[in-house]
């Protein structure tokens, strides 16, 4: 049975079962960056351009949501209160980029029912942490 | 890294172009707030990625038109042609910014300077804003460092937490990473079943943690939630930060022990054996009494059925208690055998004892002081060595036997270790041939051999030399520990010495078990292996490609299916659940058509008739009258890996005694 584990079809299988992550933010590079951290961690990054295009990708299974605040067409805030609502997603951890400036906003997030926030700018290792300190 | 900035250097420009573009349309229509705000977001977006990329002076630049822009977002400012202008001044300065950056000439610092001055005197106020700093250095919990201390937190979540996306339980894991955790959860907030909201968090923690780590690196594991929960962090004592020697907590323990003589009072054993007896009785007759009430759908009836269960629970568990014995009265009496036998036999021999105070039912523990003689007899006759000998092969004079007891599930295993020579495993094999044990040119692992002294008839016949090692009736130990429901386990080091290790169930008479069906059957498993339930659709059956793994929460958990295992007849269902259980190999499952719940479980012996079949432990009698077997999920694991790991044909082969134990037990299941 151990050995079943090592085989290349459990080696497919474990990608299949890896985490996934939608990573929503406008800015391109971004994306790029939280897209080959994680990845590179194992983890299944799913992109959004904005929040809009975010609530369009939550239909198949997220474990975990790292969303912008400021994006056109729906922002952060509004992704945050989307995603709540929709009962497929309860209780997923939703994290927001945040920047210093921005200490009402973040209020807003977490009221809205964001679980954590990453101040920007935030290098990989800070984001590593963040993602494994909520969904492990 | 270096892709990271390229891509940042493309996006900059292309919101540069957008920006520009949001500048001139806002020129046409000043008061449209689609328009500022799509200025804004571009100039955020520089802002932000550009500081992530390490474009601090692009960052810190693009920052002061932003806030500029945040203004104009909330009505605080008025577009003005000069704005405009020098907005698009602006880009144009952020455009040089990266083209510097590319090494295509140098950005003029005077111009961003002079274009900072005029938005200054544009926005009509001193900037009191703080352009953003650069990027917070790690500060990575001091980790270890510093004396270790106790730490007292009260974590309560909100009562939404759980909705919000936090795990409590992660939380907890990441203060175990900390340091020693001592968790104590606090269900006083729980309320009655009809009025629970199973999305609530009603559960508050009281945690003691020891650690040299910083207290804000414990306040930063709580970072997320700290500001909606109650959360307090306290040195469990101010006075003493370092951790006080536990000498207050046993003088506590010793003193009511002094009184303690008028509050105990002897009782016979046979007494205590009748008891057991009865509620064993009692606790058959229960589970009639439940079988009945949940046939009769009386409330009445079920809620006397359940009072009935909880009782009969304690009563079990409280008279079990009586008869559980510490070990350290059997493991003291060693002592004078090995003295002893040092003696006669002119070899110095230390005994060593550990988990003296583990405890194991008198029964167990009465019927365990033969094999355990026959073990430290072995060692001392046969696996250590004379003094000379082991001077000579650089080992200290004084020879060690150990005796260890540790808890392990329902479990509780004994070793008995020696520093000696270790068994000679050629000579082992030799014995086996000529017993007809295995065949001459079997292909067998170091492991395996060192398992053959365990064979029945192995070396019964005479008294093996000292040459060949030993092996002194050790199937007469095997035999006595099996009829306890307990295993043994041999391991050899060459020169270094033998461990052999008994594997004892906590009492013989009654566990706590989880009722599952297969078909038409029912199994039991023991509770104190098992961690949780999880359900196995078909969907999740083709996801694996027809591998048996199980994806519990994301981990990828084996399982066995108990149908196919014991060649069960008849279609699996739809839906199937399976036990996860914790194993000396790991997490396994055991995949089964209906979890059915928790149930006190009388173990009833089989039967010499079925002393070969090691997967069941034993059978108990359900309150229909029909009987359900007790699986060992240990030894069911091992089989099966067995199983998997090498032919059936090779082992016929090797000539070892058949252990697949499914054909067996298909065959022997029906007349129980």
């Amino acid at each position: 049975m151990r050995v079943l584990t090592h085989s290349p079809v459990s080696m497919r299988l474990e990608k299949v079962l890896s985490k996934v992550i939608l990573a929503v933010d406008d800015s391109a590079s971004v994306r790029q960056m939280v897209k080959f951290t994680l990845s590179d961690a194992g983890y299944t990054v799913i992109e959004a351009v904005d929040g809009k295009d975010a609530l369009t990708k939550l239909t198949g299974p997220v474990n975990m949501v790292i969303t912008d605040l400021n994006m056109p067409n729906l922002d952060g805030i509004g992704l945050i209160r989307g995603v709540r609502a929709n009962p497929a997603c309860k209780g997923i951890p939703i994290v927001m980029l945040t920047t210093e400036s921005q200490e009402s906003r973040k209020q807003e997030g977490r009221q809205a029912g964001a679980t954590g926030w990453i101040v920007k700018p935030f290098t990989t290792q800070q984001l590593l942490a963040v993602v494994k300190r909520l969904i492990g | 890294m270096i892709d990271h900035r390229q891509a940042f250097l493309d996006e900059a420009r292309e919101l540069l172009v957008e920006l520009e573009s949001a500048l001139l349309e806002l020129d046409q229509s000043r008061n449209d707030p689609e328009i500022v705000a799509r200025a804004f977001r571009a100039l955020h977006t520089i802002k932000g990625s550009g500081a992530m990329f390490g474009f601090e002076d692009i960052s810190g630049f693009a920052h002061h038109l932003e806030s500029a822009f945040d203004q104009l977002r909330k009505g605080q400012l008025t577009v003005t042609a000069d704005l405009i202008n020098l907005s698009l001044g602006a880009a144009d300065q952020i455009k040089k910014m990266l083209d510097a950056a590319t090494g295509q000439g140098a950005a003029d610092t005077s111009r961003s300077e002079a274009i900072l001055t005029e938005l200054r005197f544009l926005r009509g106020a001193p900037d009191a804003e703080r352009p953003p700093s650069p990027a917070p250095t790690e500060t990575a919990p001091a980790l270890g460092r510093g004396p270790v201390r106790d730490w007292r937190i009260r974590f309560r979540p909100a009562p939404g937490a759980l909705l919000n996306g936090t795990n409590p339980l992660r939380l907890l894991g990441e203060l175990r990473e900390l340091g020693e955790l001592r968790v104590h959860v606090d269900t006083a907030a729980i309320p009655s079943l009809s009025e629970m909201d199973p999305e609530r968090c009603y559960l508050a923690w009281d945690l003691v943690l020891a650690t040299g780590a910083e207290p804000a690196a414990i306040r930063d594991v709580f970072i997320f939630v700290e500001n909606d929960c109650e959360l307090s962090i306290q040195p469990a004592d101010p006075a003493a930060p370092v951790r006080p020697a536990p000498r207050a907590a046993a003088s506590e323990v010793r003193r009511p022990a002094a009184g303690a003589s008028t509050s105990s009072i002897r009782v016979s054993a046979d007494k205590l054996d009748q008891l057991v007896n009865l509620v064993g009785e009692l606790v058959t007759v229960q589970a009639r009494l439940g079988a009945v009430a949940a046939r009769r759908e009386d409330p009445e009836v079920r809620a006397v059925s359940e009072e009935i269960d909880r009782l009969t629970s304690s009563l079990r568990e409280n008279s079990m208690s009586i008869r559980m014995l510490p070990l350290r009265a059997t493991f003291e009496r060693f002592r004078r055998l090995v003295h002893d036998l040092g003696a006669e036999l002119h070899k110095h021999v230390e005994l060593t004892v550990e988990g003296a105070d583990t405890e194991l039912d008198k029964t167990v523990i009465d019927q365990l002081n033969d094999p355990l003689v026959h073990l430290i007899r072995n060692s001392m006759d046969h696996g250590i060595e004379t003094p000379e000998a082991r001077l000579a092969a650089g080992k200290p004079a004084t020879a060690t036997v150990h005796l260890a007891a540790q808890h392990s599930g329902a479990n509780v295993l004994i070793r008995v270790s020696d520093d000696g020579r270790g068994l000679d495993v050629e000579a082992v094999r030799a014995r086996a041939i000529e017993q007809g044990l295995i065949q001459a040119g079997a292909q067998l692992s170091e492991a395996e051999i060192v398992s053959l002294i365990l064979a029945p008839g192995f070396s019964t016949a005479r008294e093996v030399t000292d040459v060949s090692g030993r092996g002194v009736g050790m199937d007469v130990v095997r035999r006595n520990v099996e009829a306890l429901r307990g295993s043994l386990e041999v391991a050899s080091k060459p020169g270094a010495g033998v461990t052999v290790t008994l594997r004892l169930p906590l009492t013989l008479a009654i566990i706590d078990g989880l009722l599952v069906r297969v078909g038409e059957d029912y199994f039991v498993l023991p509770l104190a292996n098992s961690l949780e339930c999880v359900e196995l659709t078909g969907q999740d059956i083709d996801a694996a490609h027809g591998n048996h793994l199980a994806n519990v929460r994301g981990q990828l958990v084996p399982y066995i299916r108990l149908r196919e295992y014991f060649r069960m007849e008849g279609e699996r269902p739809e839906r199937e659940q399976v036990m996860v259980v914790e194993t000396d190999q790991g997490r396994y499952g055991f995949a089964v058509d209906q979890v059915l719940g928790d149930h006190q479980t009388v173990i009833k012996n089989l039967g010499r008739l079925y002393r070969n079949v090691h997967v069941v432990s034993g059978a108990t009698i359900l309150g229909d009258g029909t009987v359900a077997l007790i699986l060992d999920p240990q030894r069911v694991v091992s089989e099966a890996m067995q199983i998997q790991g090498k032919g059936a044909a090779q082992r016929h082969e090797a000539g070892l005694p058949a252990k697949d134990a499914r054909n067996q037990i298909t065959a022997e299941r029906q007349p129980i």
